[in-house]
């Protein structure tokens, strides 16, 4: 086991993705340069289309006030930037996405990961088949649905969690989940570990199983014990999904809006707001778009950055076998 | 995944939906305003598209089923329907704005959510065929017609009147030994005697924020004078500086702790506290006059046993005691439609008088604006009483988060969740309310 830079051009002619090459020069021509690019041209024109053109003018309008309803606009250059940083709310959303990123990556990267280990650990295929699917049962039911569901799981009084908690002599702890300030989004962030869960254990079970069974059998020879084996062998050969998991938990937890429009819509008073929705309210309730622009923004600045994080660590930490 | 691909799939394409939501809204400037010809020819061709606010299941029949009945009249009309429900038509409807989508024909409250549309000349001005004058507006209630006045035209088809009522259960009242209560202290009173019975007095759920509004707007309308809320309500004049405001929330805050689940009302919604007065679990619910009819439906609570009073005014109030929150709700041409006296011609037909009588019963039990569209033998007779304290009203408050614009509509909605949920007292709202009108200025 070795830790290697990637050879990306070896990857590329292992896929068959590699140019045409004249024979005994070592050069593409230019011809060829431009014939391999009309294979990417319609791609390259939606992706301008829908996601740069996009991007650029997200900026261009969060530079304005505009009226939806008689069109006039106004240039504030980047006013509604400084407006960001006086918005008590969003420091309210922005420590609310950090919570659920940081929640998140307890439960749906390291747990996840220790039960994948633990599933993948059992001798009897049926049941690790059996334990897979149970775990990833949540993951298939629509989020939508899912925030439903426990909105009415939270009912105060009436929901199961209340009736739980009295049942089992604990009726002082019952509460209004998602009606007070400082459980709010406690509560609907619990909900997305339930969700969410068993779909990162399915993602590390499959990582698990890509491990040569022969290091693990070595390592036995040798002495070592579960602890010993899950620490040398099973996290350092999963450590690139690890690594994929911990950013794609954190863009998720910025980008999150249907589970909190359902539940609380951001209340109660904006203690459940988070960045998503908070631009929804700027936008589609106070009519601000500019300032809805300016939000976006934010978001798109921090999944960037998350994004060039895991573009980074994956080149560095890549282990190959 | 290779990483390179990930970076453009989440990273840029996650940030897309935004940048698109946020990018439709380069919306062209409105032209000038459009006024509705009453001479013009009607054309019986083409799509009429409609936005309403009977997405919910019980409601929306009444637009498919007229729907039917205009194209069967009209076989070369093709009417398209986009029905939303009272809480996604809000959204919905900003949209379509935004990306210059409206259909031509699409719902409105009135007071400033109405405003935006004539502001914007989006709004086809209907006064020469709706007028008081005119054919069609005599068989409009004239109250309803003018809520949709704007700079002295009218731009709004009204299809029902609203106002907010407190129903009860009269089994839940005579089993506590209480009666209609009178005045506020009377209400408090019942509450007490009503949980001591073993039922909740009020069930409230206000997950959405607006139920809270429409009992401070109705205790405000009591407190403060109509001409200071009026001025308030005006962004130019605005400064909410009444002491009958910070009164009115107290008002609130004691009727929230003593009658309803208190601070936990903040996570159960509007219909979860109908289904539980329904259902016979608690005793009363404030609702609008459009709900008797649900209230009714399929729950424990016959409609025999339903009863209804307007929120009891507090002693020695200072504004104005005989009015009752509400307005008339309706619908507004878009001035861009291509088919204007087509959109008009079918509105004529969904607010005339067989159209209302069906409107007006059960199951929809939606008090026609059109006059002679309702018939008591058909309707529930909740619905007609409550018609009769309306017309008997002095001043229909309008709904505080249509009335006012939306950044001093938002900062009452979170005020008032705050006060339900004790991190606010009413001063500390009124300052919220006041910060959000300054700077709607």
């Amino acid at each position: 086991m070795t830790v290697v830079k990637h050879d990306y051009k070896g990857e590329a002619a292992a896929i068959g993705f590699t140019l045409q090459r004249k024979a005994g020069n070592d050069q593409t021509s230019p011809l060829s340069g431009l014939l391999s690019f009309r294979w990417v041209l319609v791609a390259f024109v939606l992706i301008l289309w829908f996601v740069y053109y996009p991007i650029i003018d997200n900026f261009i309008v969060s530079t304005k006030n505009q009226d939806i309803f008689t069109g006039e606009t106004a240039f504030v250059g980047l006013d509604n930037y400084r407006r960001l940083q006086s918005d008590p709310i969003v420091w309210t959303a922005i420590l609310n996405n950090t919570l659920y990123a940081v929640i998140s990556i307890v439960f749906q990267v390291f747990g996840a990961f220790v039960l994948a280990a633990l599933i993948e650990g059992l001798d009897n295929e049926r049941w690790r088949r059996f334990w897979r699917a149970v775990y990833f049962i949540p993951s298939a039911i629509s989020i939508t649905v899912t925030g439903l569901l426990f909105y009415f799981i939270y009912q105060p009084d009436i929901g199961l969690l209340d009736s739980f908690l009295t049942q089992i002599g604990l009726g002082n702890w019952s509460r209004a989940w998602l009606g007070e300030e400082h459980t709010a989004i406690y509560a609907i962030i619990a909900m997305s570990q339930w969700q969410g869960f068993g779909y990162s254990t399915l993602l590390f079970g499959i990582a698990i199983q890509k491990i040569p069974r022969e290091l693990y059998d070595a390592a036995i020879m040798d002495g070592a014990g579960t602890w010993r084996r899950l620490w040398n062998i099973t996290m350092p050969l999963t450590r690139e999904m690890t690594g994929l998991m911990v950013i794609v938990t954190i863009t998720g937890a910025f980008q999150v809006f249907n589970e909190v429009m359902v539940m609380t819509a951001g209340g109660p008073n904006n203690s459940s707001q988070v960045l998503g929705t908070w631009l929804y309210q700027q936008g589609f309730i106070e009519n601000d778009f500019g300032y809805g622009a300016a939000v976006a923004t934010v978001i798109f600045v921090i999944t960037l950055l998350t994004g060039f994080a895991q573009l980074w660590y994956t080149r560095k930490r890549r282990v190959h076998l | 995944m290779k990483s390179t691909t990930f970076l453009s799939t989440t990273s840029l394409a996650s940030f897309m939906a935004a940048g698109l939501i946020a990018g439709s809204a380069n919306v062209a400037l409105a032209k000038d305003p459009v006024v509705a010809d009453p001479d013009a020819k009607v054309e019986y061709s083409g799509t009429l598209s409609i936005l309403t606010k009977f997405g919910l299941q019980q409601l929306s029949p009444f637009f498919v089923d007229a729907a039917k009945e205009y194209e069967k009249l009209h076989p070369g009309v093709k009417v398209e329907l986009i029905q939303e429900s009272d809480d996604s038509v809000k959204g919905k409807t900003k949209a379509l704005v935004a990306s210059n989508s409206l259909p031509d024909i699409y719902f409105s409250w009135t007071g400033s959510w109405g405003e935006n549309f004539v502001r914007g000349n989006r709004a086809v001005d209907l006064s020469k065929v709706i007028g008081p004058d005119t054919a069609w507006g005599k068989q409009l209630a004239g109250a309803a017609v003018s809520a949709f006045q704007y700079n002295g035209k009218l731009y709004g088809i009204p299809l029902y009147l609203d106002a907010k009522f407190m129903g009860y259960s009269k089994p839940l009242f005579e089993k506590a030994g209480v009666s209609e209560p009178k005045t506020f202290d009377e209400l408090l009173t019942a509450c007490a005697a009503l949980r001591k019975s073993g039922v909740t007095p009020i069930s409230f759920g206000n997950k959405e924020g607006w139920p809270a509004v429409h009992y401070a707007g109705q205790l405000l309308s009591y407190n403060v004078p109509q001409a200071t809320l009026e001025k308030d309500f005006t962004p130019a004049t605005a400064d909410y500086s009444d002491p009958g405001y910070v009164l009115s929330l107290t008002q609130f805050k004691q009727l929230i702790d003593e009658c309803s689940d208190g601070s936990g009302t903040n996570g159960s919604s509007y219909a979860s506290a109908l289904q539980q007065f329904s259902n016979a679990k608690s005793a009363m619910y404030y609702q609008e006059i459009i709900e008797f009819d649900q209230s009714t439906a399929d729950g424990a609570l016959k409609r025999d046993d339903f009863g209804y009073f307007k929120l009891p005014a507090p002693k020695d109030a200072k504004g104005d005691v005989k009015s009752i929150e509400g307005a008339p709700e309706g619908y507004m041409i878009n001035a861009a439609s291509k088919n204007i006296p087509l959109a008009i011609d079918f509105m004529k037909f969904v607010t005339s008088a067989d159209n209302g009588k069906v409107l007006s019963a059960p199951p929809y039990g939606q008090p026609s604006a059109t006059v002679g569209g309702y018939s008591a033998d058909t309707m529930n007779p909740a619905v007609v009483g409550g018609l009769k304290v309306i017309a008997d009203s002095s001043y229909l408050m309008p709904w505080l988060d249509t009335a006012n614009p939306p950044r001093v509509a938002a900062a009452w909605l979170s005020g008032l969740q705050a006060l339900i949920g004790g991190s606010q007292t009413p001063e500390q709202v009124m300052e919220q309310v006041k910060k959000a009108a300054a700077s709607s200025k």
